[in-house]
């Protein structure tokens, strides 16, 4: 850095270590973890809550406000995700994986101890990134067009091999599915509704929090609903020790956290790669670099550190674009552009000149926020930990509630409902016949963009920006990535003897879910087929792709001998994140007990619903909540209405007075309008 | 003689009372009406575009102009490109004047250029009007050889696009549907910054379908520095500020044409719109429209409007109802045209 730099960077933080702008970034850090705990809430809602309220600050402490808030929500998410196996935000899904092990086996004091340090790091790495990178920044994204960042998108998606662990034709065909999610709507080349069934809800395509929250969130409280105990079961908590342990932890593996950091600050910086794809990125990272791997999956504390670090050093990473350029690579970005220009500044080369006190303000807005964040989060994580013990009578109803309004922040449309019970069920069906999630979601989240780019980089270049240095690095990575777990499977079921050898077919549950998934793309395939050329080809290679991946693994698991099948589906070395077949609560139930228990537990929901469109939505929650504590968690029904009580107040103190939510119309409301306004 | 005069006095102070009354009368229903109640307005989009900033800005200030001053709520409700809050709005939300909103400007064109997911009829808006007529632009970054939509004649622009229904694809899929112009569209591009990138880092040679106050207030030092080279102007009226670039409905070889660039550039004058479900009573919408035509002239909303940097040149409901009659009054040779010519962008819905 240059001595002018360093002035700046100097200057800026005098500027920030002003008591009321302190003060500031405290109240902008209080919203930020309060918002991360939510689920459903991420740091967009903070910031158009926020905003208004910077109108009359000064430009320092806006921006030490606002980034208060966006840069802690990625540390508090971690307290649902260990707990009951919720994504606080949809950044914090990878931390479940080991997170929600750990707190099951009693060890939540020490994931949390392990994620805040590694969140705090991880912040301040991204930050400090950055920092030093300010002076080469606009010269380096010049740099990346278009097909640069197509090969960044499809080296991403190539994780899907290492998070698909021993099931690589399953996490293939999950990816695939998540393509095909993700193409759901109006198609950006042509405008062909695909695959909306006439549906306007389906136009803008599934929106990501409610098919997170599916995905991972209900499965993890449908095994919790099964296995009927508390999440501790019944261990005593780690607190305070666990804690200690859990920061030793980060600060031993912190070459990891390094690493993480640095790959979540930089894929920060790539416009629409936001949080939901970054945590399982360094997830897949740590899989694929660090040692000894059996344990991820099942409570190995680096699958939380990994995930972590790189969710909190992405908010450094996804301002440069914004402070660079003045092009936000998300929709909190795009809030924050606003803030910008309210305070005369006009994002772009300015910005790492004249403006260089305002640049390095916003630096240590991160960075102090994070320690503050951490901070917070550490203190009262004692407290946290102890959740784990509570009764899951108790806590279930209350955390389904809360992920019901949740969901409904996706796009605030009755179909985020639906969408989030339809993939709630899909999810806990994958779990249970242990087909990997992650690569669905990262599909999911990268379809988009992939498809975006390709058509822009062939309009522009034909096949020209294939011949690009930094394309061709990344593609080979990618396929050397794709390609090398497929021959290590291959090869290992050969050395075993007994790969190839053909059986007479059974079938299977896994074969039939297997035959379901071809059932639906073969459906897809037959719909993509009246679409114009433009809008079908990439949907076309998609389904394809993933249709014969689904036969094959259909053959798989008819024909092949049952010892190959198992190592196929159980998660072995390098398996980690491959859920094991029978969940682990279930293990030692009868199969029959675990159907008829998940079948109520999608009833409740179900049955929420209903309610919910006969009633509105918060009055349902009262509702739910009463009858699932007293009837499910065979509870008094005094504490449950107190506990209805306090959720629905809260709720509605929350969404409907301090979000102003648009809650859908509901069947009362309709017959009976002067009732409207009350039913919630 | 004094008292004659006083006597005329009375006589007229009795003569305007008398007329008044009626007016007062109204305002107070109005007044009571709104008084200690909420609007909500609804907002196509989610939060962080610029209908939504627009409508926050607006929502801060609306309350205090309406009689009875209610309180304005903003909230996002958004779908399909805001054709699912158009649709509400007509079928769904109550018709008393108590919810309003905005959504994107070619909507009110759709059920004539396409027609899909449409459930309403746009000339039965209750339109308050909007805050802004927007004028947007085609430029050229300054190495392009295209210097002027002359050159386009033997030259090709490669310009950039967002997505299918955007300005920045509408927009040039019409001048080369309608005019033959050489212009070659890249459409992907996440947002408009992008495309701006994307010149910047010789991607793409230009881009149609840029406003022009966001062009002064997010790139003034490419005007100044002649980064780039303004090759027409996208709407039915130049800008103030812009009186040597030419409009591009000068481009128009005969009526048919002029009429369809009229159907399609008429969303331009719509800005971003307001507007209430249909039917709500007359006086509210009187006291709606003249609410927002405060608005636009109030010192502390223009002071705000400023720090936002967002471009306030009103337009009236009246205008936009009489706006709508022409449009959907063009002969059906000229509805067809424009439909044809703007057939393959993905008509309104997807723009921000």
């Amino acid at each position: 850095m240059e001595a002018s730099a360093l002035e700046a960077a100097a200057a800026a933080l005098t500027i920030l270590l002003e008591p009321s702008r302190l003060a500031v970034l405290g109240a902008g850090v209080l919203v930020g973890l309060t918002i991360g705990v939510i689920p459903g809430l991420g740091g967009i809602v903070g910031l158009a809550l926020l905003l208004p309220f910077t109108f009359e600050m000064d430009a320092y402490s806006a921006f030490a406000f606002l980034i208060g808030m966006g840069s802690v929500t990625t540390t508090s998410d971690t307290v649902p995700a260990v707990l009951f196996g919720v994504p606080g935000t949809t950044g914090s899904a990878a931390t479940i994986l080991d997170g929600h092990p750990l707190a099951k086996a009693g060890q939540a004091g020490r994931a949390f101890g392990a994620a805040y340090t590694a969140s705090l790091l991880g912040g301040i790495a991204g930050a400090a990134l950055l920092a030093v990178s300010i002076p080469i920044l606009r010269p380096v994204i010049l740099y990346l067009g278009s097909p640069e960042l197509l090969a960044i998108c499809i080296f991403g998606l190539s994780m899907v091999a290492v998070l698909s662990g021993k099931a690589p034709l399953k996490g293939m065909v999950a990816a695939g599915l998540g393509l095909v999610v993700a193409m759901v709507g109006s198609d950006p080349q042509t405008g062909t509704m695909r695959w909306t069934f006439d549906t306007l809800y389906l136009w803008d395509g599934l929106p990501l929090v409610p098919v997170t929250l599916g995905l991972f969130a209900l499965p993890e409280l449908a095994d919790l609903a099964i296995g009927r105990r508390s999440i501790g079961g019944g261990v005593r908590a780690d607190t305070r020790s666990g804690q200690l342990a859990g920061i030793r932890d980060a600060l031993t593996h912190w070459w990891l956290v390094l690493r993480c950091s640095w790959l979540g600050a930089a894929l920060g910086a790539v416009p629409g790669l936001g949080s939901a794809v970054i945590d399982w990125l360094a997830y897949g990272h740590a899989l694929k670099t660090e040692k000894n791997t059996e344990g991820f999956g099942k409570g190995d504390i680096r699958g939380v550190i990994a995930s972590e670090s790189s969710n909190n050093a992405k908010e450094g990473g996804s301002l440069v674009p914004t402070i660079a350029f003045g092009v936000p690579g998300s929709a909190s970005m795009a809030i924050l552009l606003g803030a910008f220009m309210m305070h005369g500044l006009v994002p772009g080369p300015r910005m790492l000149t004249d403006n260089l006190e305002i640049t390095y303000s916003i630096v240590w807005s991160i960075a102090l926020a994070n320690v503050l964040g951490a901070g917070l989060c550490l203190a009262f994580s004692n407290q946290l930990a102890r959740v784990a013990s509570i009764r899951i009578g108790l806590l279930l109803p209350v955390v389904l509630a809360i992920i019901f309004v949740g969901a409904f922040q996706g796009s605030r449309q009755w179909g985020d409902l639906y969408v989030l019970l339809g993939f709630g069920v899909f999810g806990w069906i994958m779990k249970q016949q242990g087909w990997p999630r992650p690569p669905l979601i990262l599909g999911v989240v990268l379809g988009e963009i992939v498809e975006r780019y390709l058509f822009i980089s062939v309009g522009r270049y034909d096949w020209a920006w294939m011949t690009r240095p930094l394309v061709i690095l990344f593609i080979t990575l990618a396929v050397l990535g794709l390609v090398g777990p497929l021959l290590r499977n291959f090869r290992v079921a050969m050395t075993q003897g007994q790969g190839l050898r053909i059986v007479r077919p059974r079938l299977t549950s896994s074969a039939v879910f297997t035959s379901f998934i071809i059932a639906a793309l073969l459906v897809c395939i037959r719909m993509l087929v009246e679409w114009n050329f433009e809008a079908r080809i990439v949907p076309l290679a998609v389904t394809s792709v993933a249709l014969l991946c689904a036969v094959l693994s259909l053959a798989n698991e008819l024909f092949l001998q049952p010892a190959t099948r198992a190592s196929q589906a159980s998660s072995g070395p390098r398996g980690a994140p491959t859920d094991p077949p029978a969940a682990s609560v279930a293990a030692q139930d009868n199969p029959r007990t675990v159907l008829s228990r998940a079948v109520e537990f999608f009833a409740w929901c179900g049955g929420y619903l209903v309610v919910a469109k006969l009633i509105g939505m918060l009055a349902a929650m009262f509702l739910f909540v009463t009858l699932c504590v007293r009837f499910w968690g065979r509870e008094p029904l005094g504490r449950a209405l107190l506990l209805a009580t306090g959720v629905t107040a809260f709720s509605l103190l929350l969404f409907d007075q301090l979000l102003v939510i648009p809650w859908p119309q509901n069947t009362l409301g309709g017959a009976f309008p002067a009732l409207q306004p009350y039913l919630k | 003689m004094g008292r004659t005069i006083n006597l005329v006095v009375t006589a007229c102070a009795v003569t305007i009372t008398l007329l008044a009354a009626p007016l007062s009368l109204r305002a107070d229903a109005v007044s009571d009406f709104y008084a200690g109640k909420q609007v909500r307005l609804l907002i196509g989009y989610s939060a962080g575009g610029g209908y939504d900033t627009y409508a926050r800005l607006l929502a801060r200030h609306l309350g205090k102009h309406i009689p009875g001053n209610p309180t304005v709520v903003p909230q996002n409700m958004p779908g399909a490109g805001s054709l699912r809050l158009a649709n509400f709005l007509y079928n769904v939300a109550p018709k008393d004047g108590t919810v309003i909103g905005t959504f994107g400007r070619g909507i009110a064109m759709e059920p004539l250029l396409s027609g899909e997911g449409t459930q309403f009829d746009a000339r039965e808006f209750s339109w308050l009007g909007s805050l802004n007529n927007e004028v947007s632009i085609c430029v050229a970054w300054h190495d392009s050889s295209v210097k002027s939509m002359a050159d386009l004649a033997t030259q090709e622009l490669i310009v950039g696009g967002t997505g299918s229904g955007s300005d920045t694809v509408v927009f040039p899929v019409v001048l080369k549907n309608l005019l033959g112009v050489n212009i070659r569209l890249i459409s992907g591009y996440p947002g408009g910054n992008d495309i701006l990138l994307a010149m910047e880092r010789g991607e793409v040679d230009g881009r149609c379908g840029w406003s022009f106050s966001s062009l002064s207030s997010t790139r003034g030092d490419w005007l100044e520095t002649e980064q780039v080279t303004i090759l027409a102007q996208l709407a039915l009226a130049k800008h103030p500020e812009l009186p040597d670039v030419p409009l591009i409905t000068e481009f128009a070889d005969n009526d048919n044409e002029l009429s369809a660039m009229e159907i399609i550039f008429a969303r331009q004058v719509m800005g971003r719109p307001y507007l209430a479900p249909p039917g709500i009573p007359a006086d509210r919408l009187g006291a709606l429209r003249r609410a927002l035509d405060a608005v636009a002239r109030d010192p502390e909303f223009l002071r705000d409007a400023e720090q936002l940097q967002v471009e306030i040149n009103p337009v009236s409901g009246e205008n936009v109802d009489a706006l709508l009659e022409r449009v959907y009054g063009a002969s059906a040779a000229a509805i067809e045209l424009a439909a044809s010519a703007i057939s393959e962008s993905g008509g309104a819905s997807g723009a921000r």
